[in-house]
């Protein structure tokens, strides 16, 4: 039971061969590029979108942090496309590797570390103690602090991953709990039904927003240390 | 798990370093913002040369090509 219900989240090779390759560059392939002026509107839609992410994730950086606005909106869309080809039946969604979402996860995270640490050493340095603590307790809250500094990476991974297979693995269920009580009961069917329904619409909803949590939060560590 | 494999990870992270980094920055770099075309404003030259007491047509723009 335990091996059945894991299957879709293994690595796909096909004849040994890994095809996961070609699956994680698949999406890039739904995003033309033209460099005319007037496109067609599948471009033009495309292109809208991507500024109107960009004016809302980057207005609230200044300058130096504007400079990584291309990294982060390919991030969001990376992932954004990701997830939501995931939905479709018998797919296989990267975002749920945890390989992947770490490698993604770690060197974003680290990049703003380093960045806030050369630039402004002490107001970064400062973030690890609260204003108006008492003495007493600056030992510990300096280990809490650093201990939540260091778990930003993982928690960045592992929330994406955990969401999107979370979601994947409920579809899973109830969609095969309708097959078996199509047999039973119509009733129940019909409510199962419902419910599978339902729940497609909230993982379209959550892969928008794993993407969104995901480049906000790096957004938001970039924002404080720049 | 099997996300817990590690002997494919190597490969999904190979996989996903120039999808993220490489095609997806490329392709964002090359979508094109332009503005849209607006008027030039073609403002008369105002007689603010204190030497010039008077206005004259000498003053209108295009009517002396600039021959040099």
């Amino acid at each position: 039971m335990n091996e059945n219900l894991f299957t879709p989240f293994t690595t796909p090779t096909l004849l040994e061969l890994p095809v996961v390759v070609p699956i994680i560059l698949f999406p890039t392939l739904l995003l033309p590029t033209s460099k005319y002026l007037i496109n067609n509107r599948l471009i033009t839609i495309q292109q809208k979108l991507v500024q109107l992410i960009l004016k809302q994730m980057m207005v609230i950086h200044n300058t130096k942090g504007q400079t990584w606005s291309l990294m982060l909106m390919s991030l969001i869309i990376f992932i954004a496309s990701t997830n939501f080809l995931g939905l479709l039946p018998y797919s296989f969604t990267a975002t749920t590797q945890l390989s992947m979402n770490l490698a993604m996860a770690i060197p974003l995270w680290a990049g703003t570390v380093i960045t806030g640490l050369r630039f402004k050493t002490k107001s970064s340095l400062a973030h690890f103690l609260p204003q108006g603590t008492p003495t007493p307790l600056i030992p510990a809250l300096v280990i809490i602090e650093t201990i939540s500094l260091f778990i930003q990476p993982m928690a960045l991974a592992v929330r994406l991953t955990a969401n999107i297979t979370a979601g994947h693995l409920l579809m899973h269920l109830i969609g095969s709990a309708t097959l078996a009580l199509l047999t039973i009961s119509l009733l129940a069917t019909s409510l199962t039904l419902v419910l599978l329904v339902m729940l497609t619409i909230l993982e379209m909803a959550v892969a928008l927003i794993q993407a969104y949590v995901f480049t906000l939060l790096v957004s938001l560590y970039l924002h404080d240390n720049t | 798990m099997p996300q817990l494999n590690t002997s494919t990870w190597f490969i999904t992270i190979m996989a996903m370093l120039p999808a993220l980094y490489l095609i997806m920055q490329l392709k964002l770099l090359n979508t094109t913002y332009h503005f849209s075309p607006s008027q030039k404003v073609l403002s008369m030259q105002t007689t603010n040369n204190s030497w010039q007491l008077k206005w004259t047509k000498i003053y209108l723009p295009h009517s002396q090509p600039q021959h040099s």
